[in-house]
């Protein structure tokens, strides 16, 4: 019984980390668009159908790797380096200036930030946007996540996301590792 | 055998011949029961589950077939996104193609092989027994991850990059990977044992040129097997590696090789092509024999071109890569090699036809669909030698022209054969004949709707419809056609239908078939229909190539063999002179513990590399239980 109740709740998040959503309902894609912003724009709550769908765009790894196609395509890497950081802050060294969650980075993609982020807001779609703040999230996760991209096909300069590349940086350890080499398997 | 007994244990010759085979009943009989059906060791019974399992795939893979042909029939169809149809094209050629082609040759083989070489067993009959838990497996992986929105979408070849870790998101890619894994190993271990069995347990007096011609074939696709198998294993592998630990096999960036991916897939993927046809060529040499009433023409040719066709198989990969950009050299000796695989085709295609003139054929429905054999994979061989060609490759690669070519050589050089020899040896595997009208019904359906779906689609690739496509658009000239194909294969699926109910209702309550129904020169009709847990009684000795038309009346035997354990003859390899009295395993759930801490270890090995440390241990508990030594001794000379 316990196995039958295991083997169905690995099913569903199954379902659930590879459903691949090529085109939001735009009700819905309205609808993640609001979200709750404190005062201070930092920090605040996803809009009510974030959770309905099942917080898809932290966990879903067809939306991390569209993310990371994303931070290709629109020039993240110029400033942020591949997370690492260079004129832009780093995603790697466990520090967030506006905090860690995801409507913090969405309003920082979207609406963007003093000091020379620039707002993404009207060159990308909402989804676009979720997808690009999951990925960003995942750069820097203390935690390898099954559903998060593998290496790109390019010279490689720092453990894959999958590896949880933020982790091996911020513990030390008795031997730290260095950015530029791979963890062991 | 005739040596004096030189241990204690009750032989053969001293009982009477009803005692003796009670005697050898108790001793190889599989216990009924829940346990004793997951312990058995008997090839028959494995085998029988090996067909059934291979055909179940085969329907579920004509099920995503019928799928995309609706999906086609119209222009702009909704049915299918693209997403569930990259799935589906990818599930229905890795389905038909690992899960069933393969395994079903080789199934065939687990059957047949021992009874036709007259032995008791296979050899290493408790790998036989893991290989069958472990291609189960393989299955249900692709299928349940199928049916969680996980199913592979890169193509049943899965070319990196596409497949690679930039483009495969998620597990999908890893999930087709470690299915490669799962039949792979399946098959090596048939091949194994299939080499063994061939080799040194044939019966008395079997010598090389006394073989039939399925088993020679059987011995050759077990070569490749064992010869092939090995390089997709490590693409595969390295893939799952490049994907999870971040390697750098295909990345060309840090020195790694996009095209090692083709060459590693297709130095495999060519002669998969030929493990597939090389049983049912020698399916149909061997079911020739009693349907044209005479010896198949050309004995010595026939097992000739089987070695060659195996031999030139592994030089002409790179032709599936032609558009990939070759060095001129590489262009002609491909293609040279390409057309040269025609010849030993050719020389079986004429000698069946010279069987057929010089016989007085019985046209039952085994040799209808051999008859359809020849004519479909002569129309596939001609498009192939097309192919051969580089400037016709280039232009008609990745469009319907090879989809068409490849399911007549497939359906036509493989399917056909492979429902022939259901319908011919269904009385040796259930003990009734199948139904000769639904059987004639079921090969006219078959025939006419295969034809008529697939060599439309000759047309269709040169018009310039490519592969892989989830719709088209209504102001292209494909349409018509396209609906007219997927009218057609209603007719197919009628017949498949057909043949799966005559299946169904000859094993229950088709007409009892006698030992030898079709008056067929080979061992496995020397025994009962269908066959008991031990064979044959006493083992036979051979004397010619059609050793029940030369000795009608009184076969031969050998005697001397214990009753009350389990005990076959070994021969020597090239002149089957005995050898010695080998002891056959008994029976064990060793290898289905295997299987599952296997299994355990190769679908946790997708998810954490630690799966490989962890999961060993279960791996190698199981093995120890499974060889734990018995204290007794293994032969006697």
């Amino acid at each position: 019984m316990a196995g039958v109740l295991l083997a169905l709740a690995t099913a569903l998040a199954g379902c659930q980390r590879e459903e691949r959503q090529l085109r939001l309902d735009p009700p819905i894609a309205d609808a993640l668009d609001k979200i709750a912003l404190m005062p201070n724009r930092i920090s605040g709550a996803p809009p009510d159908v974030y959770f309905v769908l099942g917080k898809p765009y932290e966990v879903n790894a067809y939306n991390l790797s569209q993310g990371k196609r994303l931070y290709a395509w629109f020039g993240c890497k110029s400033c942020h380096g591949d997370g690492q950081g260079g004129s832009g802050p780093g995603f790697l060294d466990g520090w967030w200036y506006y905090g860690p969650e995801m409507v913090s980075i969405f309003a920082s993609i979207r609406d963007g930030r003093p000091h020379g982020m620039p707002a993404f807001g009207d060159r990308m779609t909402t989804d676009q946007i979720w997808q690009l703040a999951g990925y960003v999230q995942t750069i820097g996760s203390y935690e390898g996540k099954t559903a998060a991209p593998s290496r790109n096909d390019e010279k490689q300069t720092r453990p894959a996301e999958n590896r949880a590349p933020a982790k091996l940086l911020f513990d030390e350890g008795p031997s730290p590792v260095h950015p530029d080499q791979g963890p062991t398997p | 055998m005739n040596r004096p007994a030189t241990t204690t244990g009750m032989r053969d010759i001293d009982i009477a011949r009803t005692k003796l085979t009670g005697a050898l009943a108790e001793t190889w009989t599989t216990p009924s029961g829940f346990w004793g059906a997951l312990a058995t060791v008997d090839h028959k019974i494995i085998g029988r589950r090996y067909i059934f399992t291979a055909f179940v795939f085969l329907a579920l893979g004509g099920v995503l077939a019928a799928l995309m042909r609706i999906q086609l029939a119209q222009p702009e169809a909704r049915l299918l996104g693209p997403d569930r149809y990259n799935q589906i094209f990818t599930m229905h050629g890795a389905n038909m193609m690992f899960l069933f082609a393969v395994p079903v040759m080789e199934a065939v083989a687990v059957y047949l092989v021992p009874l036709m070489v007259g032995t008791r067993n296979i050899a290493f009959p408790r790998l036989n027994a893991f290989s069958y838990w472990i291609y189960l497996a393989g299955g249900m992986l692709l299928w349940t991850a199928f049916a969680l929105d996980m199913g592979p979408d890169v193509g049943w070849f899965a070319y990196v990059p596409l497949s690679g870790p930039q483009y495969g998101a998620g597990k999908r890619a890893d999930i087709w990977a470690q299915m490669i894994t799962f039949t792979e190993l399946s098959a090596l271990a048939v091949a194994v044992e299939l080499v063994v069995t061939i080799f040194k347990q044939r019966a008395p007096g079997m010598t090389l040129d006394r073989i039939p011609v399925f088993v020679w074939a059987m011995l050759v696709t077990s070569f490749l097997v064992i010869m092939a198998m090995p390089a997709i294993m490590i693409a595969s592998t390295s893939l799952i590696l490049d994907r999870l630990v971040g390697t750098h096999f295909y990345n060309p960036a840090e020195g790694g090789d996009v095209l090692l991916w083709q060459h590693l897939f297709w130095f495999f993927g060519h002669p998969e092509v030929y493990i597939i046809f090389l049983p049912a060529a020698g399916m149909v040499s061997t079911m020739i024999e009693p349907f044209a009433r005479r010896p198949a023409f050309g004995y010595l040719g026939l097992v000739m071109a089987l070695i060659a066709t195996g031999i030139l198989s592994f030089g002409l990969w790179v032709h599936h890569m032609f558009v990939a950009g070759l060095p001129r050299l590489g262009d002609s000796f491909f293609t040279a090699s390409s057309m040269a695989i025609a010849i030993p085709a050719g020389i079986q295609i004429f000698c069946w036809i010279a069987t057929l003139w010089d016989g007085r054929p019985v046209f039952k429905t085994p040799l209808l669909f051999i008859i359809g054999f020849i004519v479909t994979f002569v129309i596939g061989g001609l498009t192939g030698v097309m192919v051969a060609s580089v400037p016709f490759d280039t232009q008609v690669h990745d469009t319907y022209f090879v989809v068409a070519h490849f399911h007549y050589v497939l359906i036509g050089g493989a399917v056909f054969p492979l429902l022939g020899t259901i319908h011919y040896w269904f009385p040796k595997l259930t003990g009734r004949m199948m139904s000769e009208t639904l059987g004639r019904w079921s090969f006219w359906l078959i025939f006419i709707g295969f034809n008529a779906t697939f060599f439309p689609m000759h047309i269709l690739g040169l018009e310039g419809m490519p592969r892989r496509i989830y719709t088209y658009q209504p102001d292209l000239p494909w349409h018509g056609l396209n609906l007219f194909i997927s009218l057609s294969a209603v007719i197919l699926i009628a017949g498949f239908l057909l043949f799966f109910v005559n299946v169904i209702r000859s094993a229950r309550s088709g007409e009892v078939a006698p030992d030898n129904p079709w008056d067929a020169p080979t061992l496995e009709w020397a025994t009962t229909s269908p066959p008991p847990s031990y064979n044959f009684a006493m083992i036979p000795v051979v004397g010619s190539l059609h050793p029940l038309w030369s000795e009608r009346d009184t076969l031969p035997v050998a005697d001397g063999l214990r009753t009350d354990r389990r005990e076959l003859i070994v021969t020597t390899l090239a002149t089957a002179e005995p050898q010695a009295r080998d002891a056959s395993p008994q029976n064990s759930i060793w290898p289905l513990w295997a299987a599952i801490a296997t299994t355990i270890m190769l679908i946790w090995s997708i998810f954490s590399p630690w799966a490989v440390v962890w999961g060993s241990i279960p791996v190698a508990v199981a093995l120890i239980g499974w060889f734990w030594p018995k204290g007794t001794p293994e032969d006697e000379s």
